[in-house]
């Protein structure tokens, strides 16, 4: 009977690390285990709380019931849970907690979700920044996008100075928004110069934002005590989790098998008609359209530029046979030498792009760090080298992501200069067709 | 967020001295009609805004001082300094031994390359000393030859070099009846110029300034220091902190951006007409008493009608009455006089601002067809009144304002141009009558989409 005692033991330490608004009574699994409909509700809540925090996004216990549902069956869906008895289940919460507490456990297991919502909830030090270094993921077929002109009626027209009035509009508050995170930058470089040298960790050396805001205004320490409180004892109640966890997956060996046993006949004569009703889940997450269309066009594109590719270089090579036989004679030896470098220069910078787009970055960063400050010459006052790290682990300097997008910006403005060089050729083609027409290009 | 101010020539130089007087003056005043805690607010916002106060006593204006002769700015920085009240640094300003005498082409070929790294200089390092750099405002007039060669010139270096913050030109139009005879060229050349680099071009004409000065405030030798005031006295009411949101908790830390993004998001309309009511002398303001209805209908009416000032409205004009059937592009049905709005923004300081009633100028037949009010028609608001005015409004506007002073200074530089008259003082420093053509195109461009509103 070891498991019967330790099974209470996980659910409870597993209840314990869940964030606190979203903290299920360890009664809700067990009744979820026998399928009882009282818990479904309650199940159904859980399940849209958690998966509102996953995602960002604020929500309230009053959200309506069936918003809440499809919002829950819409995000599985997105995620990639394909057990077609969930998206069965009436969406008045009446029934099915057998089904969320499978899709619970997945969630668990696929997603990492009690890693990410401690993650996501840990107490704020002020002093994060973000970072990517990803390549941006761009369509890359322009010719694609010209040719694929929508179908539009007389009423959808819209007045191109009324987009252009938005366009400006973006434009406009991604300045502000710039200024602002140049606001935020400089004043976090300040904090940490002048606390430089206070802290009591020595590897970090100054205050972080929470710290400096308790010195400034110390009686919200209770505040800040709750929430550390709180924050460890989710992470005593995950270390416990971890330990318990082989029972807790027994266990839900157990609920499988029983629901293998009762037998639904749930074969593909209904999965055909499930596919058909799922486009009305995925309506509510339209990213999940948006994403397979993007692969198939990915693949489409690659297909037909290996077919170009292919294409351009055996019209390249046979161009430059019929060159070298014609204009070799006429070379002279100084022009040769001159636009034989010039050559070599672009072929050279090109091939720096093609190398860089290609080569394992050594610093590939994607997330959130915090931001220490280092001062390059500790004697001095002002230092300039920042360093970046994430618990002491992996560090990276700052000086390092700054040339890495340096180097990504310049080979994104080249690329823009390029392809505006195509434009400005398509336009002109295009204008010395029309007659009356002088194209005067910005 | 702190606004940079860049004062060019005479002009911008004094201009920019009795702004920043407006503006301190108003602060220290005691008629702020509001709670001690929203006029704190007030000062601190505004503080932060236009005064840094770093080890001195007095705080010192965020500014930067150019011109080519020494004599305005030596003026400038000692009165300033007189006052008590504020002062400029003694370090931000910039001045040469000689002048551009009137030749645009002189200030932006000549002096302003040679000067360049000097005076950006200047202007790095009071940007730098914002936390955070709510962007640029300066301030020229358009028919000499600093302010406006130079002061174009400069401007395109400031874009150069923050590609991201915003830059506001305040512009004056000069007298129809100038002395100077080339300033129509220098007008036009400033204007295109500007237009690249700059996101909105804020207008004051001097005739209009002039007639105010005349018929409303009842000065009778008019000097430009009486100009300048009202030009400022403008300024700071559109400037000084507001609350742009209904609700808004705290004053707006972005007047510039927020400014922009109502007004000129589109790139071919940046023409940015202001008007100001009530405007008296100081002296009647004790025993006249001022109702919002009434301001808002003069407004209304003086945006509808083009008026220039609260007298002399032509109350004839009206807005077309829309109709379904009519084709969106079609404006020839609107009557002559009326002055289409873009957009708009109107500003309310003083008693009871929270219960005035904008719907008058939420009429969708005031602007173009393809905006709607929604969009097009903003309002910013503060109890707090300013420069002891117990109730203020003015109104920033992007309509056809500047339409028909546009159209003329272009058609007489033009006349002018054709005749081939002073182009030789131009393509003596390097301005050769392609760029005049250049610069005729482009402000056709503009006036032809201004006209087909």
């Amino acid at each position: 009977m070891r498991r019967g005692r330790a099974l209470p033991g996980a659910v409870g330490a597993l209840c314990r690390a869940l964030p606190p608004r979203s903290r299920p009574a360890p009664d809700t699994l067990r009744c979820a285990r026998f399928d009882r409909p009282q818990a479904s509700l309650d199940f159904w809540r859980l399940l849209y709380a958690l998966l509102k925090q996953i995602h960002g996004d604020k929500w309230t216990q009053s959200d309506a019931i069936d918003n809440q549902i499809s919002f829950v069956k819409s995000v599985l869906w997105y995620h990639g849970y394909d057990r077609p008895e969930l998206y069965q289940l009436p969406s008045d919460g009446s029934a099915g907690s057998r089904e969320l507490l499978l899709a619970f456990s997945w969630l668990l297991h696929r997603l990492s979700l009690l890693e990410q919502l401690l993650a996501r909830n840990r107490v704020e030090t002020g002093d994060q920044t973000s970072v990517c270094t990803c390549e941006a993921d761009l369509p890359n077929s322009q010719k694609g996008m010209t040719e694929r002109a929508p179908e539009y009626r007389l009423e959808d027209r819209v007045d191109v100075r009324y987009l252009q009035w938005l366009n400006g509009r973006l434009r406009f508050q991604w300045r502000s928004l710039h200024a602002q995170h140049q606001e935020l930058c400089k004043l976090l470089h300040k904090i940490h110069l002048f606390t430089s040298g206070s802290h009591m960790d020595q590897i970090l050396g100054h205050f972080s934002v929470t710290e400096t805001d308790l010195v400034r205004q110390p009686e919200n320490y209770k505040q800040l005590l709750q929430l550390l409180e709180s924050e460890t004892m989710q992470l005593e109640a995950f270390l416990e989790w971890k330990q318990l966890e082989p029972v807790y997956w027994q266990w839900m060996e157990t609920v499988l098998d029983n629901m293998a046993e009762e037998g639904n006949t749930c074969e593909s004569q209904d999965a055909h008609v499930e596919k058909n009703r799922l486009p009305k889940a995925t309506s509510c997450c339209p990213w999940a359209d948006s994403l397979t269309g993007q692969i198939d066009r990915l693949s489409r594109d690659l297909l037909t530029l290996h077919y170009q590719l292919h294409k351009l270089v055996t019209h390249r090579k046979a161009v430059w046979c019929e060159k070298v036989k014609t204009g070799g004679e006429e070379l002279k030896k100084e022009g040769f030498s001159a636009t034989a470098r010039k050559i070599q220069e672009s072929v050279e910078l090109k091939l720096l792009d093609l190398t860089y787009l290609c080569a394992q970055k050594k610093i590939k960063m994607h997330g959130s760090c915090r931001l220490v400050f280092r001062s390059k010459h500790p004697a001095s006052k002002t230092g300039f080298g920042r360093s970046v790290s994430k618990e002491h682990v992996s560090a990276v300097s700052a000086t390092e992501v700054i040339r890495e997008l340096q180097m990504r910006e310049a080979s994104l403005d080249r690329e823009l200069k390029q392809l505006r060089e195509e434009c400005r050729q398509r336009l002109d083609e295009i204008a010395e067709g029309l007659d009356g027409v002088i194209c005067i290009s910005p | 967020m702190s606004i940079v101010t860049v004062q060019l020539g005479q002009c911008g130089n004094q201009i920019g001295r009795e702004v920043f007087n407006a503006i301190c003056s108003d602060v220290h005043g005691t008629h702020g009609l509001c709670s001690k805690k929203e006029n704190e607010s007030y000062h601190d916002a505004c503080k932060e805004r236009f005064f840094c106060e770093e080890e001195s006593e007095v705080p010192v204006a965020r500014a930067v001082l150019v011109d080519m002769e020494p004599k305005v700015i030596s003026q400038t920085l000692s009165v300033a300094a007189r006052s008590g009240y504020w002062k400029y640094d003694d370090r931000s300003h910039f001045c040469q031994k000689q002048g551009s005498g009137n030749n645009w082409a002189n200030g932006y070929s000549v002096h302003g390359p040679r000067h360049k790294e000097v005076i950006m200089n200047l202007v790095q390092k009071e940007a730098e000393k914002c936390d955070r750099l709510g962007g640029f405002f300066t301030i020229m007039s358009m028919a000499g030859g600093t302010g406006s060669g130079l002061g174009a010139f400069v401007t395109q270096c400031l874009r150069d070099a923050f590609p991201s913050s915003f830059i506001l030109n305040h512009v004056i139009w000069p007298y129809g009846t100038g002395e100077v005879i080339v300033q129509n060229y220098n007008s036009v050349l400033t204007l295109s110029h500007l237009y690249q680099s700059s996101d909105a071009l804020l207008v004051h004409e001097n005739d209009v300034i002039h007639k105010i000065c005349a018929q409303l405030m009842n000065i009778k030798q008019i000097s430009f220091r009486d100009v300048n005031q009202v030009i400022a006295h403008q300024l700071g009411s559109v400037f000084q902190p507001t609350y742009t949101a209904e609700g808004g908790l705290r004053y707006s830390r972005n007047p510039l951006g927020d400014l922009m993004e109502t007004l000129v998001p589109h790139p071919e309309f940046k023409m940015l007409g202001l008007r100001n009511i009530p405007q008296m002398p100081e002296n009647s303001l004790a025993y006249s008493t001022f109702s919002w209805p009434g301001l808002i209908k003069h407004l209304r009416q003086m945006l509808i009608a083009n008026a220039k000032m609260e007298e002399g409205i032509d109350w004839q004009v009206q807005p077309p009455r829309l109709g379904s059937s009519l084709p969106p592009s079609h404006s020839t049905n609107r009557p002559l006089h009326f002055n289409t709005s873009i957009a708009n923004l109107v500003i309310l300081r003083g008693k009871d601002t929270h219960s005035v009633d904008l719907g008058s100028f939420q009429d969708p037949s005031l602007y173009t067809s393809w905006l709607n009010p929604r969009d097009a028609f903003n309002a910013w608001k503060t109890p707090r009144a300013f420069n002891k005015y117990e109730k203020s409004a003015s109104l920033v506007s992007n309509s056809q304002f500047l339409l028909k002073p546009l159209d003329s200074v272009v058609g007489k530089a033009w006349n002018m141009f054709a005749s081939k008259a002073y182009i030789h003082q131009y393509t003596k420093f390097g301005i050769e009558e392609e760029d005049f053509l250049d610069s005729f195109t482009a402000l056709e461009q503009v006036i032809s989409s201004y006209t087909i509103l």
